[in-house]
């Protein structure tokens, strides 16, 4: 069966100052990883770039992006990613560097990981409490994760992503 | 699950910044950095400064992203050396975990590795742990591959730092060049690759590092390596510079008040550590 295989780069961008996060829009991430592709790999990076490579889920409140590019030549785009410095936002240029979390080659993998991956930053948010009522709605937050309602919802990200396929 | 280092990141008197820096760290996943002073020694007597203590920095470590323990900060020294007499090992380099020399000149860049056991007043035994690799211009001398395997042979790593690469375009092409001929001559071996930081912007996490040495033309092994494994070995090639051959680890054992009051001092217990 002929198919065409994706790896799915699970980043987050970090930021100096966390009130640049709300800035965040997929144009703006596609337009800065299309440019830094370009300066790294040159034509032929733009050229893999063109092909298969899309800005799949964006999470402004944390800074994960998951980006997706095609199997054959996943690792230049991620090395052109490193040497990102800044986002160019409507004219605004915030410095921030991409840090990749995972490479999965589904969208169903990397959301597993997603979600591991935050239960563990809420464990560390728990830890850098300073008030009562502070930890108690972090706590709250953890027991909340319940699985069911992610199971639900991969499995609609797979059969949509499963069309896209053929 | 391997342990990922960072062994660079420039010292400032800056405490706010380097608190930063080491808390990116520790998000990124890096369980140990070092913190680089890098001395240019002009005169005959270099000034070496003395590193601050570790426990200034921080109260109470940042715990890394992935584990439950916190970050381990070590102290390193780095000498900018264009001549073999500013290479003293004295006392005050005992105060650093780690000592690295970048060396400018072809004639100190052989007599760090041919000559390692002669004890010549312009060949000294350089007890050095790692070797640092112009990244910021035209490699100045011409490697050879007598020496680089010496090198590798004794347990010395060469280094090279990526902060350079990422700030501006024309450093990112002496990097690549310079790290390519290392890689020729050396194949992959012993080399780490650290970051340079001066500023908690420039740092970058392991994986992403470790695809970085695939642009260098490191195998996929290697690069994996070159950030986990080797590192460590560095740390422990850094640990057997203050013992006897790497085997024998001596301790002062304090002296209880009873023993005080005989009139013969009590003798001093080396304890033996079979490594």
């Amino acid at each position: 069966m002929v198919r065409f295989k994706s790896r799915y780069l699970l980043c987050e961008v970090c930021f100096s100052e966390r009130s640049s996060l709300p800035l965040l829009e997929d144009k703006a991430i596609y337009n800065t990883v299309r440019a830094a592709v370009n300066r790294a790999h040159g034509d032929y990076g733009s050229a893999h770039f063109n092909i298969g490579v899309m800005v799949k889920y964006l999470n402004a409140h944390t800074g994960v992006v998951l980006i997706r590019c095609r199997k054959g030549h996943y690792q230049l785009i991620w090395s052109a990613l490193t040497f990102i410095t800044c986002l160019e936002n409507r004219g605004q240029r915030v410095p921030c560097f991409f840090n990749c979390l995972h490479v999965g080659g589904t969208i169903r993998t990397c959301q597993k990981f997603l979600v591991k991956y935050n239960r563990q930053q809420l464990d560390r948010m728990l830890l850098d409490c300073k008030t009562d009522a502070e930890k108690q709605e972090v706590r709250r937050s953890i027991l909340s994760c319940s699985l069911s309602a992610v199971r639900e919802e991969e499995a609609y990200e797979d059969w949509s992503d499963d069309n896209e396929e053929i | 699950m391997s342990v990922f280092m960072d062994l660079n990141i420039i010292s400032s008197n800056d405490k706010n910044r380097l608190q930063s820096i080491i808390e990116t760290a520790a998000h990124l996943g890096y369980s140990t950095v070092a913190i680089n002073y890098v001395i240019e020694p002009q005169q005959k007597k270099p000034e070496i400064p003395k590193p601050q203590s570790v426990s200034d920095i921080f109260d109470k470590f940042p715990i890394v992203q992935g584990k439950s323990s916190p970050i381990k900060v070590l102290n390193r020294l780095t000498i900018v050396a264009s001549d073999a007499s500013h290479f003293r090992p004295t006392n005050e380099y005992k105060n650093f975990d780690l000592v690295a020399v970048y060396p400018k000149t072809e004639k100190l860049f052989h007599c760090l590795y041919v000559f390692p056991h002669l004890s010549q007043a312009a060949c000294m035994t350089f007890d050095v742990d790692i070797i640092c690799i112009a990244v910021t211009e035209k490699q100045p001398f011409h490697f050879k591959r007598a020496p680089v395997n010496g090198a590798i042979d004794r347990g010395v790593f060469f280094e090279i730092c990526y902060a350079a690469a990422i700030r501006d375009n024309i450093m990112r092409r002496y990097t690549i060049s310079n790290a390519f001929v290392l890689m020729e001559l050396c194949k992959g071996k012993n080399i780490i690759v650290s970051s340079g930081a001066e500023r908690p912007l420039e740092l970058r996490g392991p994986y992403d590092i470790a695809n970085l040495g695939l642009v260098f033309s490191l195998s996929d092994g290697d690069a994996k390596a070159a950030v986990s494994t080797n590192c460590r070995s560095v740390l422990l090639h850094g640990e057997t510079r203050a013992t006897a051959f790497g085997v024998v680890h001596t301790m002062k054992k304090p002296q209880t008040p009873e023993k005080q009051e005989e009139e013969t001092p009590a003798p001093k217990k080396a304890k033996i550590e079979l490594v």
